[in-house]
């Protein structure tokens, strides 16, 4: 079997990769899609450390991890939708209404 | 001495309360007859209960009474008590403070009968009667101290009784005051008996001066202490300058207040703390030196004023001094008994005045009257027999008091001197004088009224001249009744001192003298349309021009106290401290707020891209550092 | 070997998914790369023997959140200048604090973990026995969240038709 150190790492970039997309990418939905990768990322990382300590609380974190993402998605789409409606534009720099 | 408990004292005490209490609340619905009903009732009630009380002290006088009315509070052993206390000295007080008291609340119905506030003025009446019986009847300095205090609040709501006039609602603020001065060497007096001595009852503080050995402080210091507050409520220099002021308020309330009762709370007080100053050879010289400049310099300015109030208003702090002096010397009794006396003639002489004022119409300038002694023939017969009285003319009430002092400042163990008795002796040559041009002015020669004046003229309605004959037929008689011997138990009278016995009949004649003097003084130089007069005053301008400004005493004091108290509080205090130093700070720190809140709020641009780059870098930043770190 | 061969073909093929999502122009595309990328997260699973996970991995996610998600962008199919222009003005920040991060976190996690697997399977039995018997209170906590999140959406929307009305 492979090193759990490189299955790590493959998570850790995974959540950096998601993160940097949220950074650099203008369009809404895209920037929704980079966090589910960042939440994709966690969950890898928990898994490999599960099999490390051979926990089973690792394991149901990550089920329940990905409960928490179907409920934040649910939640999400409608606001985007609803932005979408307001704004005409899925970009967010059209959205910098509460600047200080 | 066997002390026997009652319940009396506590309801002379609250009788004026309960007075105030009814007028003040229900006086103005229930009408002049309801209030005139309670406000003269209750403080005759309370003068019939002092009356019997001062019967219960029995012949031997071998009794006090005590009642204890209520515990204060307690701080663990320590119990501070609501007690009233009646001896011999006591009995004296309070009989003349609610025999007087009584008498001018009748007086007030003729006088305040037009006033709009008639309630209000009973209430306050009665407010202040309560609070002076408290004081004269407290067992303890603390009770001492509310009355004392309390006295001196309805002191100052009177003399702003009519607070519409800017003019006297400063002097009451003025009374007040400088009471206040005064009450801060009272206050600290009374820490330092606490602390020595561990209580504040006044017969026990005396009886811990008296024991040997005796507690560990000065009681020189204590004496001074207690004589500045004294000082401050008897108009003593150098806190005189309040009382002239006073004769703002209505005329019974000068009687009342500012000549017979709480101006003389002061001299009450030290002859209650004897104890303290037969122990204190210093205090009772400064006592005494006070007593006789006050006394001498408050005469030099009464033979000069116009105001018929302002001469009787100097002419009360000229007696006070006198009291003082007394005191300073040891004879406690002799003050009390000039206390007594001068009750009398000078509420007798203020409600005078108030009848002549009332006559007049509201005129106070005595250089406007003249004449008066046919149109008020009452008031005038009144009045003169006050003003002999206060000269000291036998067998008048001031003749035998003022002896009495006069003789104890030249022959007393405890002070006298010729020095004393000098200055006392011209003063009383001043009282005399000033008290006679101030009769002749008034009542004799030709009217200087204005037509219209004239025409008004009418004698006061009975309630005030009954009233006025009272105090007259007391000023006549009431020097007979020997106060001194009368108190020798509690306040003995000091030891003559060695060779002087003799002086003893010489003094009575000189006292004699001088009163005779002063009348002819006054005669000769005010007889003949005051023209002689007139040339002394053209012949010494200066001399005259500082007495009329009554020696720039407030004019000193606003150059020396309260223009650099002005200037420290305008500039240190409000531009520095206030404006500067605090609202400074906290201008610079709201400043700093919101220009912290410039700055962050440059970071809220709105933009998620930013945000999630800060998360980011934020990340990063704390992952490093605990890595290095932890 | 054919188990460890296809352990890294997974491993690479969500790396390199998770990369074309930052390059891909169009949200359709930046979709189905998300998919390939949790498709291939199932599989690493299920080869380091966590086949619970990897099935809910396909379901709830491929499942149900990614359907979702390409309807709505097949719902909304703007014309949008955010397809010519991809990225915000932070690119060149945000690329060197991913760096930042990669190397910091990936080092830290590096030495936090063992070289080797066990790969000791945890099959959907052992999860199941330890999920009801040690999880079930967590389990139905979560289904409140589920139903706080069902009336949340819908009163998002309420919201948004009350706006557009008013």
């Amino acid at each position: 079997m492979g090193s759990l150190q490189f299955f790590g790492w493959v998570g850790v970039a995974l959540f950096a990769i998601g993160l940097l997309g949220v950074v650099v990418r203008r369009n809404v939905l895209v920037m929704l899609m980079c966090m589910e990768l960042m939440l994709n990322g966690v969950s890898l990382t928990l898994v490999v450390f599960a099999q490390q300590a051979a926990a089973a609380a690792a394991t149901v974190l990550v089920f329940l991890a990905f409960v928490v993402a179907a409920a934040e998605i649910a939640i999400a789409i409608p606001i985007v939708l609803l932005l979408v409606r307001h704004k005409r534009s899925l970009d967010l720099d059209s959205y910098a209404d509460l600047n200080g | 001495m066997n002390a026997a408990p009652t319940n009396l004292l506590t309801a002379i005490v609250l009788l004026p309360l309960a007075g105030f209490l009814l007028n003040g609340l229900l006086g103005n619905r229930l009408g002049k007859g309801f209030v005139t009903m309670v406000g003269c009732g209750l403080p005759i009630a309370a003068f019939a209960l002092a009356v019997k009380c001062f019967l219960d002290l029995g012949p031997g006088g071998n009794l006090l009474l005590i009642d204890i009315a209520y515990t204060w509070f307690s701080a663990g052993k320590e119990s501070f008590e609501i007690a009233f206390y009646f001896d011999r000295l006591s009995a004296v007080m309070a009989l003349i403070v609610t025999g007087v008291g009584s008498l001018i609340h009748v007086y007030s119905t003729g006088y305040m009968k037009d006033d709009r506030s008639y309630a209000r003025y009973f209430a306050y009446l009665n407010l202040f009667l309560f609070f002076m019986l408290m004081l004269v009847l407290g067992r303890s300095l603390l009770v001492l101290f509310v009355g004392w205090e309390g006295v001196g609040l309805a002191s100052y709501l009177l003399i702003g009784f009519w607070f519409e006039d800017p003019e006297k609602a400063a002097a009451g603020k003025k009374a007040f005051i400088t009471n206040r001065i005064g009450d801060a060497g009272f206050l600290l007096g009374m820490f330092l008996i606490y602390t020595t001595v561990g209580t504040l009852d006044m017969d026990r503080i005396n009886a811990a001066f008296m024991a040997t050995p005796a507690p560990m402080v000065s009681a020189s210091l204590v004496g001074i202490l207690l004589f500045f507050g004294a000082c401050g409520k008897s108009a003593q220099i150098p806190l005189h300058v309040w009382l002239p002021d006073a004769m703002a308020g209505p005329t019974p309330v000068s009687a009342l207040i500012h000549a017979a009762t709480m101006v003389t709370a002061g001299v009450y007080l030290v002859a209650r703390m004897s104890g303290i100053y037969l122990h204190a050879p210093e205090a009772s010289a400064v006592i005494a030196a006070v007593g006789l400049a006050t006394a001498f310099f408050a005469a030099t300015i009464a033979v000069v004023q116009t105001d018929i109030k302002k001469v009787l208003a100097y002419s009360t702090i000229s007696q006070l001094g006198f009291m003082f002096l007394a005191l300073g010397v040891g004879a406690y009794g002799a003050a009390v008994f000039h206390l007594y006396t001068h009750a009398f003639f000078k509420a007798c002489l203020f409600l005078g005045a108030g009848s002549v004022i009332h006559a007049m119409s509201g005129e106070q300038d005595i250089r406007k009257m003249g004449g008066l002694a046919k149109k008020i023939p009452v008031t005038f017969w009144t009045f003169a027999i006050a003003t002999a009285a206060i000269a000291g003319i036998p067998p008048l009430a001031g003749f035998f008091s003022k002896d009495e002092i006069v003789w104890f400042a030249l022959a007393s163990g405890r002070g006298g001197s010729a020095l004393l008795f000098a200055v006392a002796a011209v003063t009383a040559l001043l009282t005399s004088f000033y008290m006679f041009r101030l009769l002749w002015l008034t009542f004799f020669g030709a009217s200087r009224m204005t037509k219209e004046a004239e025409h008004h003229v009418h004698e006061s309605p009975p309630s005030m001249t009954g009233v006025l004959v009272v105090l007259a037929g007391l000023s006549t008689v009431g020097g007979f009744l020997s106060i001194p011997h009368f108190l020798e138990r509690e306040l003995p009278l000091p030891a003559v001192k060695e060779g002087f016995e003799h002086y003893e009949h010489f003094v009575v004649a000189a006292s004699i003298a001088i009163a005779l003097a002063g009348l002819a003084g006054a005669a000769w130089f005010f007889g003949s349309g005051a023209a002689r007069a007139e040339r002394v005053r053209l012949a010494f301008p200066t001399l005259h021009r500082v007495l009329l400004g009554k020696y720039y005493v407030d004019e000193a004091y606003q150059a020396w106290i309260g223009k650099p108290l002005l200037w420290i509080s305008e500039r240190v205090f409000l531009r520095f401290g206030d404006q500067r130093l605090f609202d400074g700070t906290l201008h610079a720190l709201a400043a700093l707020g919101r220009g912290t809140a410039a700055v962050l709020g440059r970071i809220q641009t709105g933009s998620l891209h930013l945000y999630a780059f800060l998360v980011l870098s934020g990340i990063a930043t704390a992952l490093w550092w605990s890595l290095r770190h932890v | 070997m054919i188990d460890t061969v296809l352990l890294y073909f997974f491993a690479a093929a969500a790396l390199a998914g998770a990369a074309l999502m930052l390059v891909l122009r169009h949200p359709m595309r930046v979709a189905l790369a998300l998919i390939a990328t949790m498709l291939s997260l199932a599989g690493v699973y299920a080869m380091l023997g966590a086949h619970a996970i990897a099935v809910f991995q396909v379901l709830i996610y491929v499942g149900a959140v990614m359907v979702f998600m390409v309807y709505v962008i097949m719902l909304l199919d703007v014309r949008e200048p955010t397809v010519s222009h991809r990225y915000s003005w932070l690119l060149l920040p945000g690329v060197a604090g991913f760096l930042l991060l990669l190397g910091i976190l990936g080092r830290a996690v590096w030495q936090g973990l063992r070289a080797s697997a066990t790969g000791a399977p945890y099959g959907v039995q052992a999860f199941s026995v330890d999920f009801l018997n040690d999880y079930w209170l967590h389990f139905e906590v979560v289904s409140v969240l589920l139903v706080a999140a069902v009336v949340a959406a819908i009163a998002v929307i309420e919201v948004g038709r009350r706006g557009s009305r008013g």
